[in-house]
């Protein structure tokens, strides 16, 4: 090691991984020149360039070219290349003057198996030595479809993952669900990772604080969830790894699945600015049809005495001539946005530095609401000597929305218009210019809704990420990283008082508009702090020629701390929208929480030539939220893969030819579930609030197990890798099976035990499926290019033990929502239609379809009955229960063709979610009052007159088909390359969910009432569509 | 060696953050823990008011759920609007009425919860050192104790026996037995040591102990037929005092926040109180006004008046009215019945001015000229404890009594919630009707 220049960019370590090991040559100075392209012989910037057997490196230039000057003596060598998105390649050649010259290219490493993944592993590996299967997605993947947050942009590009909008709100909520469920009694969403730090994705209530509405808690998780700080143009590259099997190092918190997102770096290179814009329209995609009858039944059709509740009146059959509105194109507009984004990056060999500023700013397709994200990031790569480099990052993030009532109370945007026949002229005014009563019942108008109520989140968020990366001596590296996530939340919420009689339970003061209820006003705030510090030591070495060994120990620390306060009043005093204004005070919250999670691992893998991995860990995790002595729970995982195509035997077989790739693997894994419960769950306490101005204590609904443990989550994978034709055709196939025993359930017990739920260790759960994504390239040629890629996963859900034979949550929007051994979580288990042997409908005499009775044997065993005189069935029999439907998919697939000729890009993506139902609350609602397409025929006399209110109770009557197939992505782009001033300037035009083909009888089947929840999945009730977006945008470098 | 002494002096600073992250046993500053509450009064005392609150606030309430469930399936109310469904199956009975209904379950899980809290707060009072500080919180608790061993009693067959896991089940007739024996049990430690100032101070207005363990005595006493006991309670009862559930603007009174507000759930069916032809009210009965109102502006046309009226409107947890009528009745009931008095505490009843009765329930009728027999009596205090009573929960109970054929009621008695029965093998089986 004595005078030989070693340049260590730390980038250069992927080059070293290779197979490269440090060794001390003396020889002549001797430069080494090329340039690396790709297939059709453009120059690939940025690849690994080294000399095998040396310690010297570099990467090329922008233009492909490189150059290496080193001390060499003269005989053969080979020349090592890697590059993000193409297959690694070595190149033969010989030195024997002062000058070489080696020209390489490149094939697309289209399974990416040379690509680096750093998630499961700190010191990054090669996804061909992996065991589990992991998803890479770039920049350039995610952003065509103009997302406007980051998650949306992952929809239907990740196999084995569901991936949801639960709301067309600008800032609408996402699920993720990577192979299934993972969890009842928590969430079953993936651990969030940005730049190595662990980023909360909560959703926090503050707005739609009124707890009157929703029985406090059977709502699901609604609103926005935090992940939509992070700005998608950020984005380098993300990592998805579906299955705990490589989560060792993320430890127990990782259970359902890791998502990391990296954010973009500085290179070695002159400063390169990047600016984009993009402007964008949404708007709502499809109208639900509404009553153009031109009567309704009995009286008055308009202002306060106007009788509503017409069509559930079987007994008012003579009718009235009406005005029927169009209330949809009320509420909704055509809404326009802006996303700006401007970035520098650059650097030297030592320091290297990315820095980005972007204004996003949308409105929702219901009017006055909007959201807008300020975003400014900085990151920063320090060579610090020969042994020592570190990064650092720092992103803060406002981000404020105005909002409107969500769609669970019957004071929103979708639900005022639902809950209402259409028959009202609710845009009348009095002289003084005040709103009318929309009929009887003591209604929210809707244009309170739109025009008055003011409701606005509002976040501030500091993300900061350091790391510290030491390699003392050879094969010896020990890393450092802390994290913080810090924000806070503010909402406030403003229902000004009613000019009309509304309902108090809608916040309003009646008929007699009592001053002391009418009118609500809240602001609450939500304050997050959470930090992570994660040490790593890695050593690798190579024990005999053939075989190196990794070895990684490590140990994280995860505290977060939680402060949520509310307060909130009514009955509000003119103008004024504070909650000071109240005059009665409704009990505030002030909740604290304080969660401490830790954990140590040893990690060892083994790799044989270049065709056996073998990977074997152990771990031990402890979170606080459980009790002392489940605390620390022991977990182990094994993977190990087989490459056949890199076998010497491979080469000699004729397949080879034509066969590039085969690699089989097996992975099993174990994790926990740290975060399943709340911090305090496992307590039995009594809550406060007071009563009548005096001191109260009231005991909880539920009790819990003090001694509660960890849910436990073993999965094995089975997976296969597979390029053909020069990787041209590539194929990816994994199977798997994940049981979660321990899991934690708030299980119902008898309430004559003095509660109504009992929280513990009972049941267990499983899923198995099977995901498969095939890439090829049908075409390439040097000016146009083809390729396609299909996604297809399937996953069965089974709950296999819950501990009792039905749990059946009562939920806000009334949906049936149920737990049933043997049965996939979150079915819909209700009352059903009698059907006659040949599956007809079975109807009374007046046509009117009948609620199936009979003996309930068991939980799915029923026998009908049939009154002998009508055949109908038997009055005096139990109303009978069954699945009626099931929000999981039987699979999901997507499409996703790009063409490429010259500078002119087309991309087109289909996604498609088949098998699944949505619980249609406002379908039957719609109904209910008149304003839908079955009213309208009631109203005609198309379908008997009680049609409605005859089947009003048939659960089953709310159950639609949820498949659908979705044109999510279409964009096309073109790059006019070097253009004046620019380096490089495209221009894009793109749409997003611009058709859905299904069969669904409301707006959109993607769709979920509950947001987030684990749970209570597919439930359309008041939630706003998801819009259909154009953008049309300009890109530019220089 | 500078190498490893920055290396050393890292993992030392390492160690140091992460150190701060071990600590695992955090507690939540927001709630009382179970163990600590029951052992200090200002525990126990928040706890009493706790039941309150739970016997009253909202449509959870335990109070919401007797009133709607007696109401409709007694045939006292239309339901306005049948997306309500737990009041829709109600409304419609017999087989439509299903373990999952959410008011049937509701009251069966509140009764017991109550019950499971009202234990705790009696058998850590018996600990006290301050004896009349004790009186007062058995006393309170037992008011909520045998309201919610009554209300079951009132609507199934037979009721738990008492807490626990796999609990046996008692007939109703012993629930209000039991009812009795907690009440005198209270009356007892209140006579040994009367309940001091202090503890009334921290109660919520509204209820007078004694005189409502003496009222609810009466009443449980009627309903298992033991005449010398409920005439004798009932004697004891001071007629001019008021006890009471109160409400402020926070926490309302909940059948106007659900029901009258609204005027979506639930009005009383019309001003024939849903009684057949022959037992409707008079025309000229004062009380018919008092319990319902007419509407003209539109909506339902007969509304909820009574002590459903307003926001903050009382709910009397047994009427004046109640307590002279359960006198006329044991009167006519007792083994040697004294119909002349029975029928002058009807009359007295009959001839009530509203506005000598505490809370204005007055009927301003006639009385009755004649002697009635012992079934025309009964049949008169049937159809006066049906307007007197009208929303308040009892009437169920009144028509099992008065032999009122099931053809007049909507279910005899409720099924069991499926919540109980799923995970209770003792749970009885559910009755035909």
């Amino acid at each position: 090691m004595k005078n030989v220049t070693i340049k260590r960019p730390w980038k250069m370590y992927c080059a070293l991984l290779v197979g490269l090991f440090l060794a001390g040559f003396v020889g002549a100075q001797v430069t080494i020149k090329g340039k690396v392209t790709d297939d059709k012989g453009n120059g690939i910037p940025g690849a690994s360039v080294a000399v095998k057997g040396s310690n010297e490196g570099t990467a090329t230039e922008v233009d492909g070219t490189f150059s290496l000057r080193m001390n060499l003596p003269k005989k053969d060598y080979i020349l090592a290349v890697s590059s993000v998105g193409f297959a690694s390649a070595e190149k033969k050649f010989t030195v024997s003057g002062v000058e070489a010259t080696v020209n390489i290219s490149l094939f697309a490493d289209a399974a990416g198996l040379d690509e680096v993944i750093v998630t499961g592993t700190s010191a990054g590996t090669t996804k061909k030595q992996l065991g589990s299967f992991v998803t890479t997605l770039k920049a350039d993947q995610l952003n065509k479809g103009i997302p406007s947050a980051a998650l949306q942009s992952l929809q239907g590009k990740v196999a084995g993952a569901q991936i949801s909008q639960n709301s067309g709100d600008p800032s609408g909520g996402m699920s993720v669900r990577l192979r299934g469920i993972s969890s009842i009694n928590g969430s079953s969403e993936p651990l969030y990772i940005v730049d190595g730090v662990i980023v909360n994705n909560a959703t926090n209530r503050v707005t739609n604080t009124q707890s009157g509405y929703d029985g406090g808690g059977f709502v699901g998780t609604i609103g926005q969830s935090r992940m939509s700080d992070i700005n998608p143009a950020d984005i380098d590259h993300v990592e998805v790894l579906n299955g705990a099997a490589a989560a060792a190092i993320y430890g127990s918190r990782a259970n359902a699945g890791v998502v990391q997102i990296f954010t973009k770096r500085g290179a070695n290179s002159a400063p390169v600015v990047s600016f984009s814009t993009n402007y964008m329209m949404s708007s709502l995609r499809k109208q639900v049809p509404h009553n153009m009858a031109p009567t309704k039944f009995g009286g008055p059709t308009d202002g306060p005495t106007a009788q509503t509740q017409d069509i559930l009146s079987p007994a008012l059959t003579n009718t009235t001539a009406v005005t029927r509105y169009n209330y949809w194109d009320y509420i909704f507009r055509d809404a326009s946005g802006t996303d700006n984004n401007l970035s520098i990056r650059g650097g030297n060999d030592k320091t290297k530095y990315f820095a980005s500023a972007s204004y996003f700013y949308n409105e929702g397709i219901i009017k006055n609401t909007d959201y807008n994200r300020f975003s400014f990031r900085v990151n920063l790569d320090q060579t610090i000597n020969k042994w020592a480099s570190m990064s650092a990052g720092l992103n803060y993030i406002n981000s404020a929305a105005n909002e409107k009532p969500d769609g669970n109370s019957f004071f929103s945007p979708m639900n005022s218009i639902t809950i209402l026949g259409n028959f009202h002229n609710f845009w009348q005014r009095d002289a003084l210019g005040n709103l009318q009563a929309v009929g009887e019942r003591g209604r929210i108008n809707p244009v309170s809704v739109l025009e008055d109520f003011k409701q606005r989140n509002e976040t501030n968020r500091v993300l900061g990420n350091m790391s510290l990366k030491l390699k003392p001596f050879k094969g010896f590296t020990l890393d450092y990283t802390m994290g913080i996530d810090n924000y806070s939340q503010n909402g406030t919420t403003y229902l000004p008082p009613y000019t009309y009689n509304a309902s108090p339970a809608f916040w309003g003061g009646g008929a007699t508009l009592d001053p002391t209820q009418n009118g609500y006003a809240s602001a609450a705030s939500n304050n997050f702090f959470q930090i992570n510090h994660e040490v790593n030591a890695t050593y690798q070495i190579n024990i005999i020629d053939d075989l190196a060994s990794t070895t990684q120990v490590g140990y994280s620390a995860q505290y977060e701390k939680n402060k949520y306060i509310l307060t909130q009043g009514r009955g509000l005093a003119p103008l004024v929208e504070t909650v000071n204004g109240a005059s009665t005070a409704i009990p505030g919250v002030d909740s604290r929480s304080e969660i401490s999670v830790s954990g140590y691992y040893l990690q060892q893998n083994f790799k044989w030539r270049n065709h056996i991995f073998i990977t074997g860990a152990v771990r031990v995790d402890g979170s606080s939220v459980f009790g002392e002595d489940e605390r620390n729970q022991v977990y182990t995982k094994a993977s190990g893969s087989y490459v056949f195509s890199s076998t010497d035997y491979w080469k000699n077989l004729g397949v080879s030819k034509w066969w590039d790739l085969a690699k089989v693997r097996v992975a099993y894994g174990e994790s926990g579930n740290l975060t399943g419960i709340g911090a305090y769950d496992r307590f039995n306490s009594y809550s406060t609030n007071s009563y009548l101005s005096r001191t109260a204590l009231f005991s909880s609904t539920g009790l819990a197990n003090t001694k509660v443990k960890p849910e436990r989550q073993q999965e094995t994978e089975f997976g296969a890798d597979l390029g053909f034709l020069r990787n041209r055709v590539n194929v990816t196939f994994n199977y798997y099976i994940k049981k979660v025993s321990d899991l934690l359930i708030n299980r119902q017990v008898a309430p004559t035990t003095g509660f109504s739920t009992l929280l513990d260790n009972f049941g267990s759960l499983e899923n198995k499926g099977f995901e498969l994504v095939v890439n090829a390239t049908p075409f390439k040629k040097k000016d146009f290019s083809w390729d396609v890629t299909g996604i297809f996963s399937h996953n069965r859900n089974k709950a296999t033990k819950i501990g009792q034979a039905l749990t059946l949550l009562s939920t806000n929007a009334g949906a049936p929502v149920a737990i049933i051994e043997g049965q996939p979580i979150g079915i819909f288990y209700g009352t059903f239609f009698a059907v006659d042997a040949s599956g007809n409908q079975i109807k009374s005499a007046t046509g009117i379809p009948q609620l199936e009775k009979g003996i309930q044997n068991s939980v799915l065993g029923y026998t009908t009955q049939r009154d002998p005189l009508t055949g109908l069935p038997l009055g005096t029999g139990t109303t009978l229960r069954k699945i009626i439907g099931d929000p999981n998919p039987d699979y999901t697939t997507s499409l996703i063709n790009t063409f490429n000729y010259k500078g002119l890009s087309l991309r087109v993506q289909l996604d498609a979610v088949k098998g699944g139902e949505v619980f249609n609350a406002d379908f039957r609602t719609r109904q209910g009052v008149g304003n839908g397409e079955i009213a309208e025929q009631e109203d005609k006399g198309l379908v008997p007159r009680g049609y409605i209110s005859g089947i009003y109770a048939v659960e089953q009557w709310r159950i639609s088909d949820g498949s659908y197939t979705k044109l999510r992505e279409l964009s096309v782009s073109y790059d006019f390359g070097k253009i004046g001033p620019f380096s490089s300037l495209t221009a894009s035009a793109a749409g997003r969910n611009l058709i859905s083909w299904d069969n669904y009888n409301g707006f959109d089947p993607e769709v979920n009432a509950a947001g987030q929840s684990t749970i209570l999945r597919n439930i359309d009730f008041g939630a706003v569509p998801i819009p259909r977006t154009f953008s049309i945008g300009v890109s530019a470098k220089f | 060696m500078k190498r490893f002494h920055i290396i050393s002096k890292a993992l030392a600073v390492v160690l140091l953050l992460t150190a701060t992250a071990c600590k695992k046993n955090f507690s939540d500053p927001s709630k009382a823990t179970e163990d600590k509450v029951f052992t200090t009064i200002r525990g126990l005392n928040a706890v009493t008011v706790g039941l309150q609150r739970s016997y009253t606030l909202g449509r959870a309430s335990s109070l919401y759920n007797k009133v709607t469930a007696d109401g409709f399936l007694t045939n006292q109310y239309i339901i306005v609007n049948r997306g309500n469904s737990a009041e829709d199956q109600l409304e419609r009975g017999g087989g439509a009425v299903d373990g999952t209904n959410t008011i049937m379950a509701g009251l069966w899980t509140n009764s017991n919860k109550i019950i499971y809290d009202a234990d705790n707060v009696i058998n850590a009072a018996k600990g006290l050192n301050d004896k009349s500080y004790a009186s007062g919180l058995i006393g309170y608790c037992s008011i909520f104790k045998v309201l919610a061993l009554g209300d079951m009693a009132m609507f199934w067959e037979k009721i738990p026996a008492g807490i626990g896991t796999n609990v046996d089940f008692i007939a109703r007739a012993d629930g209000f037995a039991k009812a009795i024996t907690i009440i005198d049990e209270a009356l007892a430690a209140i006579a040994a040591n009367p309940i001091s100032a202090t503890f009334t101070a921290n109660m919520p207005t509204g209820i007078d102990v004694v005189n409502t363990l003496l009222a609810l005595k009466a009443r449980y006493a009627l309903f298992i037929g033991d005449y010398p006991k409920a005439l004798a309670t009932a004697n004891l009862v001071s007629p001019a005092i008021k006890s009471y559930f109160n409400f402020d603007a926070t926490s309302v009174n909940p059948i106007f926040e659900t029901a009258t507000a609204t005027d979506n759930v639930y009005e009383p069916i019309d001003s024939t109180l849903g009684l057949l032809t022959t037992l409707q009210p008079d025309l000229a009965d004062k009380r018919v006004p008092f319990y319902t109102r007419i509407s003209t502006t539109g909506g339902s046309r007969f509304r909820v008046n009574g002590f459903g009226a307003a926001l903050l409107t009382q709910f009397p947890i047994y009427l004046p009215g109640e307590i002279t009528l359960i006198k006329a009745e044991c009167l006519a009931r007792q083994a040697s019945p004294d119909l002349v008095n029975a029928q002058n505490n009807l009359n007295s009843i009959l001839t009530k001015a509203p506005a000598t009765d505490p809370y204005g329930v007055g009927a301003q009728l006639p009385a009755i000229a004649g002697q009635l027999n012992q079934a025309d009596l009964l049949t008169q205090i049937y159809r006066n404890r049906c307007i007197e009573l009208y929303m308040s929960g009892l009437k169920l109970e009144d028509m099992r009594r008065f032999n009122r054929p099931n053809t007049e009621k909507r279910r005899n008695l409720l099924p069991y919630p499926f919540r109980e029965r799923d995970n209770n093998p003792n749970t009885p089986a559910d009755p035909a009707f």
